[in-house]
C-alpha cells in the first residue's frame, strides 16, 4: 500500500503530478519519500481478459469493488494508414509486455487496457463478427451535442500509485528505459501518436484534496470520505454487472467486452449551494431514499446494494409528488435483463481535465462496460427521463430531472476491449484465415 | 441577427408576437427621466404585497449584447444588474437572493426565426468563456418577468470587465408541436454570442423605483425590443377557432378557444379546445403548467383529462385537448394541478400559486 498518502507534502504532489504527466512529475512522486516496491509482473500470468478487474483490487468491507485511485487514459491513433502490418502489431504487443513484465496484475501494480474503435476497424474490409456491435458513438439525449472520440484506440492505465501510472505512461512513450526495472524494448508511440491524454482520480479523500477546481463552490462542500465530488458513492456491487455478464461468449472476440467511454463536465454550485442533502438524495437516489433517510453522509450505509429496485415503480408517482426524480432511480429502469441481472458495469472516475484546455475543471470520465454498446444506450436513454417531463411539468428537460442539471457530457467514444489475446491492432474476423 | 429580415418574415405569417412598434429600447439611452443607476442600492421587498401580479419595487432596464441565428432557433443575449428572483419547483416557491459574487443577472430569448415564436418550455444551459478559458456553466431557469415576460435567466459571476463570449445550448424541444413546428426543433443546437462587459456599462442601466405605485395591483408595461420578438400571446381575435370565454386564475388569464378539427399532429376525431394562457395585464404566455379539465354536457361527461402542453404556429403555446364536440350550453372547468414550472421575478412570485398558493378552478359555460 501506498505508505505516503498521510504525508502533507507528498498529498500536495501527487494531487497534480497525475493530471500534469511527465518526467519531472514522477521524479516528484519518487523523490518524495522513497515508495515502497512495486510488484513486478509475470505475462503468463495475466488474466485472459483484459477487463478483469475486480479480483485484482481492493474491496469494502461490503465487498464492493475499489477502483484504482489514479488512472490514465490516452487515446491514440496508429501512425500507418490502411490494415496494421505485422511490425506495427509485434511492436505494440511487445510495448504491452514490458508493462505485463514490470507489473503485477493488481491496484498495487497496474491494470491496463487497450480497445479499439469502429473506426479503427474502418481500415479493414472485413466487418466485425456478428457478435460484436460496435457502432460510431452519436447522441443519446435530446439536450447534448458532445464531440465524438473516434480515434483508433484507447489506453487505460490504473493503479492506486502514482508513480506506477506515470511511470507506465512513459515507458509507452519511450522516455524511460525501465518500467519498475524491466528493460523498455519497444514503445507505443513507435507506432502510434497520442491524440489526447486524460487523467482522473477516485476514491476517499482525492476528490475533496482537488475541489478548488472550477465547478466546485468555494465553500469546499466535497465531504472528506466521498470518493466522488458529487458527495455519495457509487459501483455498489448490488447495482452493478459483473465481468461475467458483461462478457462477449462467443465468436472470436470471446472474452472481450464493449466500452462506452463519455467525458462530463460538472458544474456543482448548484447541486451543493441550491440544494439541501435530502434535495441531493432524492435527485441523486430517488425521493423514496431520502423520506425513508435510507442514505447517511455518502452512503455507505447502503452497504452493497443502493435499494434502488424498491422504487423504480414508483418514479412517475414520484414525479408528481415530489416534483423530483432520482439518478439512479432513472438509469436502473434500463439496466435489468429479463431475469434482473444487472447490465453494466460502471468504473467512472473523477478528473479536473478540461480537454482542450489546461485548466482545472471538474468532469468525470466514465467508462462503461457491457456486452453490447446498445445496452449502455438505453440506459442512458432511460436517465435523460424525457418521458418524465411530459408526466408533470416540474420535471424539466434537466432540472428536478435526476443530476442533468449540473452534468454536462463533452465527449464519447465507443470500444471494443478485445480479449488479451487479440489485443494488438486485431483484425475484425482475428481468428479466420484470411 | 438581420432585424429587416425579421420584420419582413415577422409581416409574412402575421405573427401576433411580433415587436410592436420596434421603437423601444432594450438599453438605457431613452428611459423616463425619474429612473437612476442602482448605485442608491435595491430597495427591500414591497410589504403586504397583494396574492397576485402587482408594481414591484422598482424595475431594471437592461442591455443588449447581441443575437444569433443557427439552425431552427434564433437566440437573443440581454443582462442587467444580479437580482433577486423567486425559484419554483413543483408546489414551492423560494426566493433566491443576489449571491456576493453575482455581478449580471443574463437573459436569453429563444424564438422562431421564421414565424417570431418564443419557445418556453425547453432546456437552456449557458456556458460562458474569456478566451478559452471556462468562467461558468449553468442550467438556466424559465422565467417570467414583466417587462420581458418569458424567457430563460440566472445570476453570474464574472472575472471583471472584459470580452467574454457566451455559448448558448439549447435543448430539442420535447413539449408537443403540431403544424408546422412538428418536425421542428427537435435537435439541440448551440450559437455562440460575444458579450463585451464592464461594471461601468452596466451601473448605467437604468433602475427605476416605483415608490407610490409599488405593491398595488397592476404590472410594469412590457419593454418594448428591438431585434427580438417578445412572449406576448395572440390576442383573442388572432387566436384561431371561436373563443369561447376567457377565465382568470390568481392573475393568470385563461383564454379558451375551440377548433373544428385538432391541429395536425394530434390524433383523435373531434373539435380541439385550446388554452392559451397569458399573464394578466401584459398578456405574456405562461407556459409549463399542468392543467386538467371537464366538459360537462348536463349529466354527461364529455371529456375528463389533461390538456397537453403544445406549442403550434397559430395557436402558439397553449394546453390542448381533443374533444368530441363542443356545443352551447356545455360547462367547461379547468383545474391547474401544477403552477408554472417558472422562475419568478419581483411583482410575479405571489401571482399564478406563487407563495401564497391557490389557483382556483376556471369554470366556463359554453354560449
Ligand atoms: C457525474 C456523473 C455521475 C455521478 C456522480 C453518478 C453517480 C451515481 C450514483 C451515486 C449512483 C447510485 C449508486 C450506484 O448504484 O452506483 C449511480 C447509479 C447509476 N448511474 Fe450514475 N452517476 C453519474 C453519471 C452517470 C452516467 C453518465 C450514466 C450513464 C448511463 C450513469 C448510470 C448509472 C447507472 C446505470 C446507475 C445504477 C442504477 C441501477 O441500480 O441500475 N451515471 N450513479
Amino acid at each position: 500500500m501506498d505508505s505516503f498518502d498521510g504525508n502533507p507534502s507528498r498529498r500536495q504532489i501527487l494531487k497534480t503530478a497525475v493530471a500534469i504527466g511527465g518526467a519531472s512529475a514522477l521524479s516528484a512522486c519518487l523523490n518524495n519519500g522513497g515508495s515502497e516496491p512495486i510488484p513486478s509482473g509475470d505475462p503468463a500470468a495475466k488474466p485472459p481478459r483484459q477487463h478483469a478487474w475486480r479480483e485484482y483490487i481492493r474491496h469494502d468491507k461490503y465487498d464492493n469493488s475499489q477502483l484504482p485511485k489514479h488512472q490514465i487514459l490516452l487515446y491514440v491513433n496508429f501512425d500507418e494508414e490502411g490494415r496494421p502490418s505485422p511490425e506495427t502489431r509485434s511492436t505494440l504487443e511487445e510495448s504491452l509486455t514490458v508493462l505485463d513484465r514490470g507489473y503485477e496484475w493488481s491496484n498495487e501494480g497496474l491494470l491496463h487496457t487497450i480497445a479499439y474503435s469502429a473506426s479503427y476497424f474502418e481500415r479493414f474490409d472485413q466487418s466485425l463478427p456478428e457478435q460484436v456491435t460496435l457502432p460510431q458513438p452519436r447522441a443519446l439525449s435530446p439536450f447534448e451535442s458532445p464531440t465524438f472520440d473516434t480515434q483508433d484506440a484507447v489506453l487505460h492505465l490504473a493503479s492506486d500509485r502514482a508513480d506506477v501510472v506515470l511511470e507506465a505512461e512513459q515507458a509507452l512513450r519511450g522516455e524511460r528505459d525501465t518500467a519498475n526495472g524491466e528493460s523498455v524494448e519497444a514503445q507505443l508511440t513507435d507506432v502510434a501518436t497520442i491524440d489526447s491524454r486524460r487523467t482522473g482520480f477516485v476514491g476517499a479523500g482525492l476528490p475533496a484534496e482537488r475541489q478548488d477546481a472550477e465547478g466546485i463552490p468555494d465553500s469546499n462542500p466535497v465531504p472528506e470520505d466521498s470518493p466522488l465530488f458529487m458527495g455519495f458513492e457509487a459501483g455498489f456491487k448490488g447495482n452493478q454487472a459483473t465481468e461475467d455478464y458483461v462478457t462477449i461468449e462467443e465468436g472470436p472476440f470471446s472474452g472481450g467486452t464493449t466500452m462506452a467511454l463519455s467525458n462530463l463536465r460538472q458544474r456543482l454550485d448548484d447541486w451543493y449551494e441550491e440544494q439541501s442533502f435530502d434535495e441531493r438524495v432524492m435527485e441523486m437516489f430517488s425521493p423514496g431514499h431520502a423520506e425513508n433517510d435510507l442514505v447517511e453522509g455518502i452512503g455507505s450505509n447502503l452497504e452493497d446494494n443502493s435499494g434502488i429496485d424498491e422504487f423504480v415503480d414508483n418514479i412517475e408517482a414520484d414525479a408528481e409528488t415530489h416534483g423530483r426524480v432520482g439518478h439512479a432511480q432513472k438509469a436502473a429502469r434500463a439496466n435489468r435483463d429479463a431475469e434482473g441481472n444487472v447490465k453494466l458495469l460502471r468504473r467512472h472516475f473523477e478528473s479536473t481535465d478540461d480537454i482542450g484546455s489546461d485548466q482545472s475543471v471538474a468532469s468525470l470520465h466514465f467508462p462503461s462496460l457491457q456486452r453490447r454498446v446498445s445496452d449502455f444506450e438505453e440506459v442512458r436513454r432511460a436517465m435523460n427521463g424525457t418521458d418524465l417531463t411530459q408526466v408533470t411539468p416540474a420535471i424539466r428537460q434537466r432540472v428536478n430531472n435526476g443530476i442533468l442539471e449540473y452534468i454536462f457530457v463533452r465527449r464519447r467514444g465507443y470500444f471494443l476491449i478485445p480479449p488479451r489475446r487479440h489485443r494488438s491492432v486485431p483484425m475484425p474476423q482475428p481468428e479466420s484465415s484470411s | 441577427m438581420d432585424r429587416r429580415r425579421f420584420l419582413q418574415t415577422a409581416s409574412a405569417f402575421t405573427v401576433s408576437a411580433a415587436v410592436a412598434g420596434c421603437l423601444g429600447s432594450a438599453g438605457s439611452d431613452d428611459e423616463p427621466s425619474n429612473s437612476q443607476t442602482q448605485s442608491s442600492g435595491v430597495p427591500s421587498i414591497v410589504e403586504n404585497r397583494p396574492d397576485g401580479i402587482y408594481i414591484p419595487s422598482h424595475i431594471e432596464g437592461m442591455k443588449m449584447s447581441g443575437t444569433a441565428e443557427q439552425g431552427d432557433y434564433a437566440f437573443g443575449l440581454m443582462y442587467s444588474y444580479a437580482h433577486r428572483f423567486w425559484n419554483v419547483n413543483g408546489d414551492s416557491t423560494t426566493l433566491t437572493e443576489i449571491e456576493d459574487d453575482d455581478a449580471i443577472h443574463l437573459m436569453a430569448n429563444v424564438w422562431d426565426p421564421e414565424t417570431g415564436t418564443v419557445l418556453p418550455d425547453t432546456g437552456l444551459s449557458v456556458e460562458i468563456y474569456q478566451d478559452d478559458s471556462l468562467v461558468s456553466q449553468e442550467t438556466i431557469y424559465p422565467m417570467l418577468s414583466q417587462p420581458m415576460g418569458f424567457h430563460y435567466g440566472a445570476n453570474f459571476g464574472l472575472s471583471g470587465d472584459g470580452a467574454y463570449t457566451v455559448r448558448l445550448n439549447v435543448g430539442a424541444m420535447t413539449t408537443r408541436r403540431t403544424g408546422s413546428f412538428q418536425d421542428r426543433f427537435s435537435e439541440p443546437t448551440t450559437a455562440d454570442i460575444p458579450f463585451e462587459y464592464s461594471e461601468q456599462e452596466r451601473n448605467e442601466i437604468s433602475f427605476e423605483r416605483f415608490d407610490t405605485e409599488a405593491g398595488t395591483n397592476g404590472a410594469v408595461d412590457p419593454r418594448e425590443m428591438e431585434m427580438m420578438p417578445d412572449s406576448r400571446a395572440p390576442s383573442e381575435s388572432t387566436l384561431p377557432g371561436r373563443v369561447i370565454g376567457t377565465g382568470m386564475s390568481n392573475d393568470a388569464q385563461f383564454v379558451v378557444t375551440v377548433i373544428e378539427s385538432p391541429p395536425a399532429g394530434i390524433d383523435g376525431d373531434g373539435q380541439y379546445i385550446a388554452v392559451s394562457s397569458r399573464t394578466r395585464y401584459n398578456q405574456m404566455v405562461i407556459p409549463a403548467m399542468g392543467i386538467e379539465g371537464t366538459l360537462l354536457r348536463g349529466d354527461e361527461t364529455v371529456y375528463d383529462g389533461e390538456f397537453t402542453r403544445t406549442l403550434d404556429p397559430e395557436l402558439n403555446y397553449h394546453y390542448g385537448a381533443v374533444v368530441d364536440s363542443v356545443e352551447s350550453g356545455d360547462e367547461l372547468t379547468l383545474q391547474v394541478t401544477t403552477q408554472p414550472q417558472t422562475a419568478r421575478h419581483e411583482g410575479y412570485e405571489t401571482a399564478f400559486g406563487g407563495l401564497m398558493g391557490g389557483m382556483n378552478d376556471v369554470t366556463l359555460a359554453v354560449e
